[in-house]
């Protein structure tokens, strides 16, 4: 019993000691120093954008990969001036010793940009191949779940975070992404010139209250989707005109688009698969995309969702409110899974031939073209509808496009290696392998201006989104608006979805609802500070095309 | 001879492990979570947690005025006594029927038991495309009954029939669990008693309320409460079936708060929102244990 016993207690004391070691081990990991981001100079940026409609000549637009995988000794050759720079720098780094070789970095991202920025790191292996990338991959919601956490815990684990654009204010409040200009100046991304990203997205996307904070990676403005075949069959046509008075024809506004819904909905006609066909889907949904479709007739009927003077909520107005009928009087054309159906089921329906007129991201027309989908080579694009207005006594129809979403490239406070991650996007983003890497995935999409008309670029990105929709994007991304940037800018405009697909559902007043929207921003803004808020909402209405600034202009409600 | 209490040193150590884990996961955070609930944090604003200014009652006073937070309680507190009604009727009344052998009797207990088994995420899924407008539910059933007057039924878009649907989808998937509460209770009654009830002359109803039910109350008893503590929870299902919509009319009061903390990042909100419903389950709870099991003879 005595020898059990003795042998029992050495067995605990030997247990004990091992349990010891292991939590003095996770203390001492835990309680290591942490990693403070060291303040970087920020000037405010400003551009001047040319546009040149320089023809270049037509080398092969592929990236040629070096031959050898030893580290070069000399300059690396067949990479664009933007992705060499990057390449030189960080060569550079390692060459001094402040880059180690075999340094890993960690980008977080969604989920639906894995085949993009693995390309990318495919490519940056071949010409860095001691720094490596890595991805971790999350679920879109939990990027910005765990770029706030980063804010809070510090951990420096995530070197950088590509977010959407909308999350870019919360995520510079909490501290959570460090200012870019310092490098950005230094390494030159092309941000003006032929290659520069179209303006005013270029801009807008990527600032924050004057400071740079992000490199784009993606655009996402929206684009009409129609079915040619039945906006075009003579058929169609006659009997429309007969109906209704004018051509039936891509919509130029929401009232033609109201009436074209409805003659296609009354015509009772079947998809493919034997469903109804509606005439129109716009986004009405509960839980995201549900603002984008009144935010969108709100602007171009000259609203502005603050005052600039003040920061009150100015959607209670008369362009909010012929805003809120239009929705109305669309929703009897659309499916009625449109007021809860996740955003997807908006290209489902479209992809299979139940809707006519539709509008979405630009992954819409990738999935539209695939060849199983049922309106391959049925379908086109165009700008979204506009709203006719009167500016100084003279009518004319104001066309802009939301671009909610737009993932970019932005930089942790707390990275150990923030150049590093800076460098890694600038070539990423570069105009060779950008368009790469765009052309490789699904949610990211294109920016820089030479992929749209350089004749170098121009085949390849026609050849995955066609011929017209390329000239129709370019388009619409300068006649496009900034996604709320400001701080909380994704809780205001949760509310004004929530609140507004209850009206459009029947269970809110529609005479009260833009009001009460309003009094729950209002108390948003006042959680956050009105003059933060109003200093923050100033910079960004700078950022919006000059169209929509001159209409407010003429409406007085900016100066 | 027996052996040696270990010293305390080895106690301590030994149970330090769970001590920590405790702490770190429970404890802790709860204290955090109290600190939290009196003050204005919110990651966005730019500071630590632990500097945020005291507000005082604050959040507390802004519940009161918050007509989603009423609102989302209340369809909480009726979506428990709903469901937890139905699946405590339904499970009795399947587990008293299977009380007698029949052939395939175990193999039906299984496919009863199946959709416990299957992910909240599944479960969702399946009563949202049930529900669609262009699912069977109005397509064939409701269409057989009502005729094309059925198409005109938009389950997921009326606040009524929304979370109808959700109640349909925890029914369908917690109904087993206290099936097989209630039945391993009614089976685990002696047979002596009821044959003594027999032979005595009692009807089987009789039998079941006089003799078998009070038996098995203490053990109703303990699946009420944990039933309806977890359905107090309910979150997955109005995430997939109606994200909280139309609006927020079918949000319940769990995921309410998650729009709170994780979309909104309104942390000091959402803390408070969260302590007012502990200290409130907890009395409940430790009321209904009291005045039931307790005194109930458990």
């Amino acid at each position: 019993m005595n020898e059990k016993s003795s042998r029992r207690k050495f067995l605990a004391t030997v247990g004990a000691g091992v349990v010891g070691l292991v939590i003095g081990g996770a203390i001492g990991w835990l309680a290591k120093p942490e990693v403070v981001a060291e303040k970087t100079v920020t000037s405010e940026v400003t551009k001047t954008v040319t546009v040149t409609a320089t023809v270049t000549a037509a080398p092969t637009s592929t990236v040629a990969p070096p031959t050898t995988t030893a580290p070069p000794t000399t300059t690396p050759t067949g990479l664009d001036p933007v992705a060499q720079r990057a390449v030189d720098a960080v060569k550079a780094m390692l060459a001094s010793g402040k880059v180690k070789p075999g340094t890993t970095i960690k980008l977080l991202h969604a989920g639906g940009s894995r085949e993009n920025w693995e390309r990318a790191i495919e490519l940056w292996k071949q010409y860095v191949p001691e720094v490596n990338v890595e991805l971790v991959t999350v679920d879109i919601v939990d990027v910005r779940v765990k770029a706030m956490q980063e804010a809070v815990a510090k951990t420096g684990e995530i070197d950088g975070f590509n977010v959407m654009s909308t999350w870019i204010g919360d995520l510079v409040e909490a501290g959570a992404i460090r200012p870019i200009d310092e490098w950005f100046n230094k390494y030159d991304p092309a941000y003006t010139g032929p290659d520069a990203p179209i303006e005013p997205l270029g801009t807008y996307c990527t600032m924050y209250k004057g400071v740079r904070y992000a490199l784009i990676t993606d655009t996402d403005v929206f684009t009409l989707s129609y079915r040619k075949d039945l906006i075009n069959d003579p058929k169609y046509k006659e009997e429309f005109k007969a109906q209704y008075g004018f051509e039936l024809k891509i919509p130029d506004t929401w009232e033609e688009t109201i009436k074209i819904g409805e003659f296609f909905t009354n015509l009772n006609l079947t998809a493919p698969g034997g469903e109804k066909l509606y005439g129109l889907y716009f986004y009405m949904e509960p839980s995201f995309a549900g603002y984008i479709t009144w935010w969108n007739i709100f602007t171009e009927s000259g609203g502005i969702l603050f005052d600039p003077e003040t920061m009150d909520p100015k959607i209670d107005t008369p362009e909010g409110k012929y805003a809120l009928d239009v929705c109305l009087r669309m929703l009897p054309y659309m499916p009625p899974e449109c007021l809860t159906a996740p955003w997807p089921d908006l290209y489902d329906k479209f992809v299979r031939g139940q809707t006519v007129l539709t509008a979405g991201w630009p992954s819409l027309s990738k999935e539209a073209g695939r060849p199983e989908a049922p309106v391959r080579g049925k379908y086109g694009s165009a700008l979204m509808p506009g709203v006719e207005v009167e500016v100084s006594g003279r009518k004319e129809i104001i066309k802009a496009a939301p671009n909610p979403v737009n993932w970019v490239g932005t930089v942790s406070s707390y990275s150990r290696n923030p150049e590093l991650m800076y460098l890694f996007y600038q070539f990423s983003t570069s105009p060779d392998i950008g368009l790469d890497m765009v052309l490789r995935g699904i949610i990211l999409d294109l920016y820089r201006r030479s992929w749209f008309v350089d004749p170098k670029y121009r085949p390849r990105s026609a050849a995955l989104y066609g011929e017209e929709f390329v000239d129709v994007y370019m388009k619409s991304i300068e006649l496009s608006w900034p996604d709320l940037t400001i701080r909380g800018g994704p809780e205001y405009l949760d509310k004004l979805t929530k609140m507004l697909n209850s009206c459009y559902a029947g269970a809110y007043d529609p005479g009260v609802v833009l009001s009460d929207i309003a009094a729950e921003w209002d108390s948003i803004t006042k959680r956050y500070g009105r003059d933060s808020q109003l200093e923050a909402w100033r910079a960004m209405i700078q950022l919006y095309p000059s169209h929509i600034k001159e209409l407010w202009k003429a409406k007085g409600y900016m100066k | 001879m027996l052996a040696s209490k270990p010293p305390r040193s080895i106690n301590l150590l030994a149970n330090l492990p769970l001590n920590i884990l405790l702490y770190a996961v429970l404890i802790i955070p709860l204290i955090i979570m109290i600190y939290l609930s009196f003050t204005d944090w919110n990651p966005a604003k730019g500071y630590d947690w632990y500097q945020a200014s005291f507000t005082g009652l604050n959040n507390f006073a802004r519940m009161l005025e918050d007509t989603r937070f009423i609102a989302a309680l209340s369809r909480t507190i009726m979506f428990v006594i709903v469901v937890v009604t139905a699946e405590f009727l339904i499970g009795l009344g399947i587990a008293y029927l299977l009380l007698t052998e029949f052939p395939g009797r175990r193999a039906l207990i299984s496919l009863i038991i199946y959709p416990l088994m299957l992910p909240w995420v599944v479960v969702g899924m399946i009563f949202y495309l049930l529900f669609q407008d262009f699912g069977p539910v109005t397509n064939v059933f409701m269409k057989a009954i009502l005729g094309e007057a059925a198409t005109k039924i938009h389950w997921l878009l009326n606040p009524s029939l929304g979370f109808t649907v959700i109640m349909l989808a925890d029914i369908w998937q917690w109904t087993p669990f206290m099936f097989l509460i209630l039945y391993s209770g009614l089976s685990a009654v002696p047979r002596k008693f009821i044959e003594a009830a027999q032979i005595l002359g009692a009807s089987a109803r009789t039998i079941f309320w006089r003799v078998q039910f009070p038996l098995i109350k203490p053990l109703v008893m303990i699946a009420l409460v944990l039933r309806a503590l977890e359905a107090f929870k309910v979150f997955d299902a109005v995430y997939m079936i109606t994200r909280g919509g139309p609006g927020s009319a079918t949000e319940t009061i769990s995921f309410y708060i998650y729009q709170l903390a994780i979309r909104y990042y309104d942390m000091a909100y959402a803390s408070a929102v969260s302590l007012v419903l502990l200290i409130g389950l907890a009395i409940v709870i430790r009321i209904f244990v009291k005045y039931t099991i307790e005194k109930g003879g458990a």
